[in-house]
């Protein structure tokens, strides 16, 4: 398995003391010392257009970002080569924010910018491109205006699926697979991820990201799911919980922050309940080989997130980073 | 009775939660200062609490602020619960110089009116034309095209009780070199100007002279203070210049920076300005903070001079 972690874990969405210097290319430059500090040598990128829209561009997470303030990709690995990571394993596109207004825009802009995702991680040799498969259910649903639901979601998913199977195809002609990741909040949450891959009428390979505390949150148990859907395994994420959704969040407009009670949904590993050395054991037996993203959502203090992610794995799951590249 | 109402223009990053009833185990979950970041209940709380009558809304929180509370009513409701206004809105006029885009930017400056009446705001602050770096230098046409669409979006906005208060960035493709020019080009009886104080100093306007010359058409104020006088067009020109990579500020709370925000004062006294004055934080690594620095300069020092 190749490990890597995911600068998701510094937030830039919400507030929080010296939140401005995460806009600003110093901070990001000296990000990659301390990932590299922590022992971990490779990176997954979440793909956030957002902040081009703003002019953000010290924000190293689009195509134009990068290339604004790195000049080129291949520039930008250098960079990163000097701070002592190795490489971009894997890149995240989560289109949600263009969920408003129309389905023809939303697939529009979803295409868009996975495309350009897409030739990002061909130009920084990742391997793996994670897509979220549908926004949250709520925020489809308010798409539609009419009174048969279920023939718009279901419109809604063959559309999806079409959209889907195009970026397959410009994936794998760059080598890369696309894995679809499915959040708790998802149209196809749960195991019904599984299904919908297996349903695609597409020419090349669809793959699966198994995240394990949105499975753990849906209500399946991640092990066991992997041990169903071995071969459709693309990527795996490691994120973890102690969240119960007894209230139904997962159908509500902001699931991520439950409208009854305040919480914070995903943990850093370690700090909730998902059983990773169940997991572990599971993708072992299955001979799984691929990339393993450590994330984490929990604290917004990025080193301290980043420091239990690699005492949990050296300490709680035995596995070095160094020794697993 | 004051004559100056005191706002803040919000820069907080999306604000989660509407209200956190159970902020004790919230905090103890991490127990980090995430808590108090979380929710628009604490923070409005916040600005009444360091002294401010009202805030300004960011268009791009509208997205998240209507899945917390439906309506914008709603969040006007809420606000008011909290003894505080909502004093106006920001908007972007981007392609206004273009003549093909005329209806586009119509259509989008009229729905921004529509919406800031709706929050029951008074200012629509509107930034005329998109960033300079790609787009300018403009030429007499597309000046004429800019001033000709936001003249027309704010006979519109007067039309329902708003006006639009220019809001010229440094790094605007409106800049030093026809600023004025464009602002004489806009319709006096429609077009307002909102004076940030640190964007006219930072493009290499006096800003005294400008409050004396333009005093009768500025209608509210982006206040902040600013060390960087006169910034050279290589800098200001440049892409996405507004966040710097060493992590340089533009802008500082009143009294951080060099501005002689108190002779401003004096203008302001000697001309008998009344109405919305916007605090704008944007680029502090601590709001709160930011927050209660700038009031107190403003209650401490300013009203001392005029309030």
């Amino acid at each position: 398995m190749h490990y890597c972690v995911s600068t998701e874990m510094i937030d830039l969405h919400n507030q929080a003391p010296n939140r401005n210097q995460r806009e600003c290319k110093f901070y990001w430059d000296e990000a990659y010392t301390l990932i590299c500090g922590a022992g971990f040598t490779d990176m997954e990128i979440p793909y956030e257009p957002k902040w081009d829209f703003g002019g953000r561009s010290g924000i190293p997470r689009t195509l134009r970002s990068i290339n604004i303030k790195f000049q080129s990709v291949e520039n930008y690995m250098k960079v990163l080569k000097e701070a002592g990571i190795n490489g971009i394993s894997s890149v995240h596109l989560d289109p949600s924010m263009f969920c408003s207004g129309v389905m023809e825009m939303y697939f529009g802009a979803m295409e868009h910018f996975a495309s350009e995702a897409i030739d990002f991680c061909a130009q920084a040799g990742s391997k793996v491109f994670c897509l979220t498969v549908t926004p949250p259910q709520a925020t489809v649903k308010a798409l539609y205006q009419g009174d048969d639901m279920d023939s718009f979601i279901a419109a809604f998913l063959e559309k999806n699926g079409e959209v889907i199977a195009r970026l397959a195809k410009k994936a794998a002609d760059s080598n890369i697979k696309l894995c679809l990741k499915n959040e708790f909040w998802s149209l196809l949450r749960g195991s019904a991820i599984a299904d919908y891959v297996k349903s695609l009428k597409s020419e090349a390979p669809v793959y699966i990201d198994v995240d394990t505390a949105n499975l753990q949150i849906a209500g399946v148990n991640p092990a066991q799911f992997i041990k169903d859907n071995a071969s459709l395994i693309g990527a795996v994420h490691f994120s973890d919980t102690a969240f119960v959704d007894d209230g139904d969040i997962y159908a509500t407009p902001s699931p991520e922050f439950p409208l009854n009670k305040a919480t914070q949904i995903f943990k850093d590993l370690g700090q909730g309940d998902v059983d990773f050395p169940e997991i572990y054991k599971a993708l072992q037996a299955c001979g799984y080989d691929g990339v393993v993203v450590i994330n984490a959502k929990q604290t917004r203090d990025f080193s301290r997130g980043l420091l239990r992610a690699g005492y949990y794995m050296k300490h709680c799951l035995g596995i070095s980073m160094s020794d697993a590249q | 009775m004051s004559n100056i109402k005191l706002s803040h223009m919000n820069h907080w990053k999306t604000i989660p939660y509407k209200q956190i009833d159970n902020f004790r185990d919230f905090y103890y979950e991490d127990k980090s200062n995430i808590a108090y970041y979380s929710d628009w209940d604490r923070i409005l709380r916040y600005h009444k609490a360091t002294g401010y009558d009202g805030i300004e809304i960011a268009p791009w929180d509208v997205a998240d602020i209507l899945k917390l509370f439906g309506t914008p009513k709603d969040f006007t409701d809420f606000v008011k619960d909290h003894g505080l206004e909502i004093s106006g809105m920001f908007h972007g006029a981007d392609d206004s110089y273009r003549a093909d885009k005329y209806d586009e930017v119509l259509a989008a400056g009229k729905a921004a009116v529509d919406l800031c009446a709706e929050l029951g705001g008074k200012h629509l602050n509107t930034c005329p034309c998109n960033n300079y770096y790609g787009v300018g230098p403009l030429d007499d046409e597309a000046l004429k095209n800019a001033a000709r669409v936001i003249s027309d979006i704010g006979e519109y906005a007067v039309s329902k009780g708003i006006q639009i208060g220019l809001h010229n960035e440094f790094f605007c493709a409106v800049n030093k070199e026809n600023h004025h020019k464009f602002i004489e080009m806009t319709d006096p009886r429609y077009v307002f100007y909102c004076l940030d104080t640190a964007q006219i100093a930072i493009m290499g306007d006096d800003l005294l002279k400008f409050y004396e010359t333009y005093h009768d058409r500025i209608c509210t104020f982006h206040l902040k203070d600013t060390a960087s006088i006169a910034v050279p067009d290589s800098i200001r020109y440049d892409q996405d210049v507004e966040i710097r990579d060493d992590g340089w500020r533009w802008f500082w709370e009143p009294g951080e920076g060099v501005l002689d925000l108190e002779g401003l004062w004096q203008l302001v006294k000697k001309y008998g300005f009344k109405g919305w004055v916007s605090i704008e934080d944007d680029g502090t690594p601590d709001l709160l903070a930011s927050m209660a620095l700038s009031s107190y300069y403003v209650k401490e020092v300013l009203a001392k001079i005029y309030q």
